[in-house]
């Protein structure tokens, strides 16, 4: 078979599309396939990933312009950094990018919280510093609570406590 | 439903788990020395003891081009991780069920495969090392985020967990397409077998999930299994339809025909029609052992072959090898 591109050399680069549901096929000769941009399996693959997630970052960008470059002062990446490759620089990016990476991390993963194991040495800070958390919770932590209390409750049948409980969230809420 | 039938499709399951340590920056942002301290703090980290005899520290520029990449054929390491050996290394199990990227997109990967649909059975193994991991070393934790990792889609868990599936009716009912665009709905994907953008060949999928913050590992696994064994079902279903079709059941039998009598056989060639010759015997056209086919559809690829033979073969010479392989292996079984 002839490549579709310039029908001179032979097909040997086998493009199966499938986009919303409809199938598109294409035959293509090594150099056409590279000048189209299918690359081998392996570069493919290995840069799917971050040019995929880039895309994710991409409305943050213009609201850096103009600005003195922000750097995380473990690795020295930038955000702008983060947005180009796709890939956070180290650990503690996470904490000084945390407001801007938060709306990419929401839209791959929804509004959520950890939710899976915790490794066993911050299992153990985490009962130590317990009795400060308790001490002052947060409204939000308040709420949660509660929240959690007027499942039981419903679970239980037991409705009555459930709406007073409902009226406490609410009056948090309000609050807030 | 025929729960031997069932039992068919799954080939293999796998559960991937990565973390970070905290104290260094991750892989991009390291230089080759570096990474080799990594490697090398996680292996004193993980082997010692009665472990250190079960497992290899392998240095992956020790290894050559076709050995990585018959790794990769194997599933032990990710492609990704075979195109290139710097600063990379791996601990893999002598039995081959257990492997670990060091320095991939991650400092760590661990990753076990176990055959069949065995994802409680792969997720105890995976979080076993991973507790020995975090009881030596610091791993790169937020409590809000979950476990760090350097591409933000794996944060929270940053497990993977997959299950290979041998689809090859609801593949020719043209159904794919479809369960393809549902699953992801589910937050699942439904790929080629080597994983993100890789094609599919002889009708085998890897069904893995794709959300990990916000769900805990457990409900991943019991989600995935349920989703799996729905999919086996309505494969199962399909496969029946098959029974009846004289057309079809000819094309299982020169299937197994070629594949006994052939004198050249490409890897495409042969993946396709060890496919139908699998699907003849899940439905007892055939009387082959499914673990030979299985077996098989790993020994056939480019880069294993030539590990086997020793040496790097021209791909014609590799054909007639692949046509001798298949057919002993057939014969003998």
């Amino acid at each position: 078979m002839l490549c579709q591109n310039c029908s001179k050399a032979q097909a040997t680069t086998h493009i199966k599309r499938i986009i919303n549901g409809e199938a598109t096929e294409q035959h293509l000769c090594a150099a056409c396939a590279k000048k189209l941009g299918f690359d081998s399996f392996f570069d493919d693959f290995s840069l799917s990933i971050p040019n995929f997630f880039s895309g994710f970052f991409s409305d943050a960008v213009p609201a850096l312009a103009g600005r003195k470059t922000e750097r995380c002062e473990t690795c020295g990446s930038s955000f702008d950094e983060i947005v180009r490759t796709g890939m956070v620089g180290c650990a503690d990016c996470y904490e000084t990018f945390y407001d801007k990476l938060l709306p990419s991390i929401q839209r791959i993963h929804g509004r959520a919280r950890h939710a899976g194991k915790t490794p066993p040495q911050v299992v153990a800070a985490e009962q130590t510093a317990a009795p400060k958390e308790t001490a002052a919770p947060t409204r939000e932590q308040q709420i949660e609570a509660l929240q959690k209390q007027m499942q039981q409750a419903i679970d239980s049948q037991n409705f009555e406590q459930a709406a007073v409980l409902r009226d406490n969230i609410k009056a948090l809420r309000e609050e807030q | 439903m025929n729960e031997q039938m069932m039992q068919s499709i799954p080939l293999s399951t796998r559960i991937r788990l990565a973390r970070n340590l905290k104290e260094y920056p991750f892989p991009a942002k390291l230089s080759a020395e570096e990474k080799q301290l990594v490697n090398e703090t996680v292996r004193d980290a993980l082997l010692d003891g009665d472990d250190a005899g079960n497992y290899r520290y392998i240095e992956m520029k020790d290894l050559s081009s076709t050995e990585a990449v018959s790794l990769a054929e194997k599933h032990l390491i990710s492609p990704e991780f075979a195109s290139s050996a710097d600063g990379r290394a791996l601990i893999l199990s002598n039995d081959e069920t257990v492997s670990i990227m060091l320095c991939e997109e991650d400092h760590v990967r661990i990753q076990v495969i176990e055959p069949g649909l065995s994802l409680d059975k792969a997720w105890e193994k995976a979080n076993a090392l991973d507790e020995k991991l975090a009881a030596r070393l610091t791993v790169a934790f937020d409590e809000k985020l979950g476990y760090l990792t350097q591409c933000p889609t794996n944060l929270g868990t940053a497990l993977r967990a997959s299950v290979m599936l041998h689809l090859p009716a609801l593949s020719r009912a043209g159904l794919m397409p479809r369960l393809s665009s549902t699953i992801a709905k589910l937050g699942l994907t439904l790929r080629g077998t080597y994983g993100e953008g890789s094609k599919i060949v002889g009708e085998l999928y890897q069904l893995s999930n794709q959300v990990t913050l916000g769900i805990s590992e457990q409900a991943a696994i019991q989600n995935l299994a349920a989703i799996a064994r729905q999919i086996m079902e309505q494969e199962t279903a399909a496969r029946e339809t098959l029974r009846t079709d004289n057309v079809f059941i000819d094309r299982i039998y020169r299937a197994n025909g070629i594949l006994q009598s052939a004198y050249m056989l490409t890897c495409s060639e042969c993946t396709d029609l060890l496919s139908l010759v699998r699907l003849g015997a899940a439905l007892g056209i055939l009387d082959v052992p499914l673990d030979t086919l299985t077996k098989l559809l790993t020994a056939i690829q480019p880069a294993t072959l030539s590990v086997q033979e020793g040496r790097v073969l021209p791909a014609a010479q590799r054909d007639v090898l692949r046509a001798q392989k298949v057919k002993e292996a057939l014969q003998n079984a």
